[in-house]
């Protein structure tokens, strides 16, 4: 048996050690065309910011894979043959496969701007981008980041720590509006706002890119405005990464279609990832949510499945953490009852507890976000998956969050069915 | 091998809170409470105690799940399953303290401090370790030495399964014991 994996990051380094696992003897292939060592690319973020060094990135070394009896390929595939059951590989080889993983991901959104520099706008995705933007860091000049979401947000505060005065573009009215609610937004946005060397500009988006003559380049906004900027970064969110899978047959819609078991059409190709465009435990339909503890979990059930063990794929949905000027903001699922229909909210926001909320839809959790709550979201995401509802929430929960047993203990819904009194 | 592990019977626990004082002692650098309370990075206990229906306490720690969504979501690859056998294990050296997987965690056991074994970071992910060391030694976990009730014991997993198969029997057939 012989498993191909095409790329090694989150998902696919996280699909070789689980086919490892289950199959000791099996021939394992990973496909990666950036360098090796594989490194572990939401952590450019900490390098930008100066708290960690890029060798410190890595999580993956030759070692690593040699440990674990699994070959790296540095190459890139550029075509699917799935009738035949190969990989086209842009050196001129091809590779066979019986079971093949695709967690190639996803790339970052283009940010269509006009312009003779529109190209010098960077991204943020791996570490060449990183080392495109350090390479255009100047301590003390101006930065420009297009992009209110928590990639923007992290080069925002990235920027400000190497010394520059950073101006934030958001398109929405408020910063990380997908990501949270109205009130933890806005809390962001007022704590920008008061950061010395930080510009928020909201309901702004830049129309062309300049040649500029005091800095490198000049934004033009929809405003009316102009900016002189050294540098521009954006973070608008990805997509993900099916344009050399158009020849395969496989159905590719936003990514690439898998079902509960994450297998494509083609019963021996399957995937993870960015790329997957897989059932979301939420909304109930197939969608890309391209956040790592999803593209890691992906990874392992899609190995079980190659391996023929048979794992079903709970869904997905969005989740996150990230510490915000201090304080730790976390949201889980559906944030934004405004943009859901028929959603109802409950809000705790007890002294020394912080702000939690929940968000309900007919009865059933869908959703929480949290700014210095206690971190008890994984029992909420947990909870989303059992389908909570709100009179299974016990009061002795809500009343006191920060020192409550978790929902699972005695008496806790989670715990019902194992209870026995 | 038999795999023993740390067994919580909730409904025995008091509250004492001596779980928590010894699973800080054991984790300190000095392993002695009197010269631990004085270190400057104070260890913290990885064994909290919650607060269930009606006030009752409820010990709770990590279970080391399989699979265990700390470790999917640990995005510098902190939480090692290759360290001890069946125990997920924060390595504080990689640790960036960025909380997702204490957001991910079910039963709320991960939190954050600075910890004596990565003293430059201002907080890593602190969570039980099985104690590992002292298992290896042939110890018993720090948590367990100090349970007076037997709501914490160290035993192997099958007897409790088996004692967790008698109780359902008993209460199918209406048998109080």
């Amino acid at each position: 048996m012989r498993y191909v994996v095409v790329g090694l990051h989150a998902a696919g380094r996280s699909a070789c050690l689980w086919l490892r696992k289950v199959d000791k003897t099996a021939e394992v292939i990973g496909l990666d065309p950036s360098p090796l060592p594989i490194y572990s690319r939401p952590l450019i973020s900490y390098v930008l910011a100066g708290e960690m060094t890029s060798r410190d990135m890595v999580v993956a070394g030759d070692g690593f894979w040699q440990e674990r009896g699994i070959t790296v390929l540095g190459d890139r595939a550029v075509a699917l043959d799935p009738a035949r059951g190969g990989l086209q590989l842009a050196s001129g080889r091809s590779l066979a496969y019986d079971r093949l993983l695709l967690a190639c991901g996803a790339r970052p959104r283009p940010v269509n701007l006009e312009g003779p520099m529109a190209e010098q706008v960077c991204f943020f995705r791996g570490r060449r981008d990183l080392e495109r933007i350090l390479g255009r860091v100047r301590p003390g000049g101006a930065a420009a980041v297009l992009g209110g979401g928590l990639v923007g947000f992290k080069l925002t505060m990235g920027f400000l720590k190497r010394g520059m005065r950073v101006a934030l573009i958001v398109t929405s009215p408020r910063p990380l509006s997908l990501n949270v609610d109205a009130h933890v937004g806005n809390w962001v946005g007022e704590r920008l706002k008061n950061t010395p060397g930080v510009t928020l500009l909201t309901s702004t988006s830049v129309r062309r890119v300049e040649a500029g003559s005091a800095a490198a380049l000049r934004l033009d906004l929809d405003t009316g405005q102009s900016l002189e900027v050294d540098i521009v970064a954006a973070g608008k969110g990805v997509i993900p990464e099916t344009g050399w899978l158009s020849g395969s047959g496989l159905e590719c819609d936003y990514g690439v279609v898998a079902d509960q078991f994450l297998r494509t059409e083609d019963e021996r190709v399957y995937v993870a990832g960015d790329l997957a465009q897989a059932p979301d435990l939420i909304h109930g339909d197939r969608r890309v949510n391209a956040i790592w503890p999803v593209a890691v979990e992906q990874g392992r059930v899609a190995a079980l499945n190659m391996a023929g063990i048979k794992a079903t794929y709970g869904g997905s949905m969005a989740m996150n953490a990230i510490p915000v000027f201090g304080s730790k903001m976390i949201s889980v699922g559906v944030v934004n009852p405004s943009l859901t229909k028929g959603c109802d909210e409950i809000t705790t926001q007890g002294a020394g507890s912080g702000y939690l909320k929940l968000v309900f839809r007919e009865e059933r959790l869908i959703g929480a976000v949290g700014l210095d709550a206690p971190p008890r979201l994984g029992e909420l995401a947990f909870a989303i998956r059992r389908r909570l509802r709100r009179r299974d929430i016990p009061s002795w929960w809500l009343d006191n969050p920060k020192q409550a047993a978790p929902l699972a203990a005695p008496g806790g819904f989670l715990a019902r069915n194992a209870r026995l009194t | 091998m038999i795999q023993k592990t740390v067994i919580v019977r909730p409904e025995r626990c008091v509250g004492c809170m001596q779980c928590m004082i010894r699973c800080a002692e054991a984790h300190s650098q000095s392993k002695a409470l009197a010269s631990a309370i004085r270190e400057p990075i104070l260890a913290k206990p990885r064994i909290h105690l919650g607060v269930g229906p009606e006030g009752r306490p409820f010990p709770s720690k990590c279970r080391h799940c399989e699979p265990a969504p700390c470790q999917d979501a640990c995005m510098p690859w902190a939480i090692r399953d290759d360290i001890s056998p069946g125990l997920k294990i924060v390595d504080p050296t990689r640790c960036i303290g960025c909380g997702m997987c204490a957001m991910s965690c079910p039963y709320y056991v991960i939190r954050f401090y600075r910890d004596a074994a990565a003293p430059e970071r201002p907080g890593v992910a602190v969570k039980c370790d099985g104690c590992h060391e002292r298992v290896a030694a042939g110890g018993i976990p720090a948590c367990v030495t100090a349970c007076k009730t037997g709501a914490l014991a160290f035993e192997e997993v099958n007897l409790y399964l088996k004692e967790g198969t008698n109780r359902l029997a008993n209460a199918v057939y209406g048998v109080r014991i």
